[in-house]
């Protein structure tokens, strides 16, 4: 097992039951028209560039930040099996580079377990991208920047 | 070289000598002490966190001293919640479109 230690050391994982039947789930991941919707939790500025939805195909998805510059998603599919497996090559401008993505679906009922992971390439990476979060160090630099915020609130 | 918010961070020394000026004004010799490398590395990881926006250089006699310049940090503290918790919102909102999807699907 190995293995799967590794893999599960350098993944990060999120499961998710959807109430809601395999094919309208796989159908809301995989169209754009639906992507849209979904993709930028806080609006829908998401702007789908590129969506090849084949095995080689990219797909490249923009959003931009209040400030006006873009978060760049962007990948090539490597594997897609239908109602079951999508994965991609995938890197998060300007932060995250050569991560895989891989969605899994399968269907329990009416319901749809879905689980998402991000592969690293190595541990190292998964624990230099968590620690770009707020552990270590980043306490009292953004302190600082919530000071900030309060004395500009509109 | 891009100098930006995102290059200045992504070096951990840089990181650290942020969070050193985070609390107060230092100059290059304070900061010096809190590590190991030498007087002008620093230097240069402040001269490069300057040059990225990051902190802000004000002179008193001939002592310069460095701070943090905190609205220079917006675009990083966006992106980090969004690195740490976009996925996990992202799928909530898709959870929330796949059940409205569901009843316009059964509307039909």
């Amino acid at each position: 097992m190995l293995n799967e230690n590794e893999f599960l050391k350098r993944t990060v994982k999120i499961e998710k039951m959807l109430d809601a039947p395999i094919e309208l789930v796989w159908d809301a991941w995989t169209i754009p028209e639906h992507i849209v919707k979904w993709w930028n939790p806080k609006g829908s500025d998401t702007h789908i560039e590129k969506h090849e939805f084949v095995v080689g195909g990219n797909w490249k998805y923009t959003m931009l930040m209040p400030d006006g510059s873009p978060f760049i998603a962007e990948g090539t599919y490597t594997e897609i099996i239908h109602h079951k497996l999508i994965s991609s090559k995938a890197d998060f401008k300007p932060m995250t580079q050569g991560v895989e993505i891989r969605s899994t679906f399968k269907s329990i009922g009416e319901k749809t377990e879905f689980t998402f992971y991000i592969i690293h390439p190595t541990e190292d990476y998964k624990l230099q991208q968590e620690r770009m979060g707020i552990q270590n160090g980043w306490g009292s630099v953004f302190s600082r920047l919530d000071e900030f915020l309060t004395t500009i609130k509109l | 070289m891009r100098r930006d918010v995102f290059q200045a961070i992504a070096d951990p020394i840089r990181r650290e000598i942020l969070e050193t000026v985070s609390t107060k004004n230092l100059s290059v010799n304070e900061v010096a002490k809190h590590f190991d490398i030498s007087r002008q590395a620093v230097s240069k990881q402040l001269k490069i966190l300057h040059e990225c926006g990051l902190v802000s250089i004000h002179k008193q006699g001939r002592e310069r001293y460095y701070s943090i310049d905190p609205k220079s940090l917006i675009p990083a503290s966006l992106w980090i919640n969004h690195l740490q918790k976009q996925w996990e919102e992202r799928i909530d909102s898709l959870e929330k479109y796949v059940n409205q999807l569901k009843k316009e699907r059964n509307v039909k």
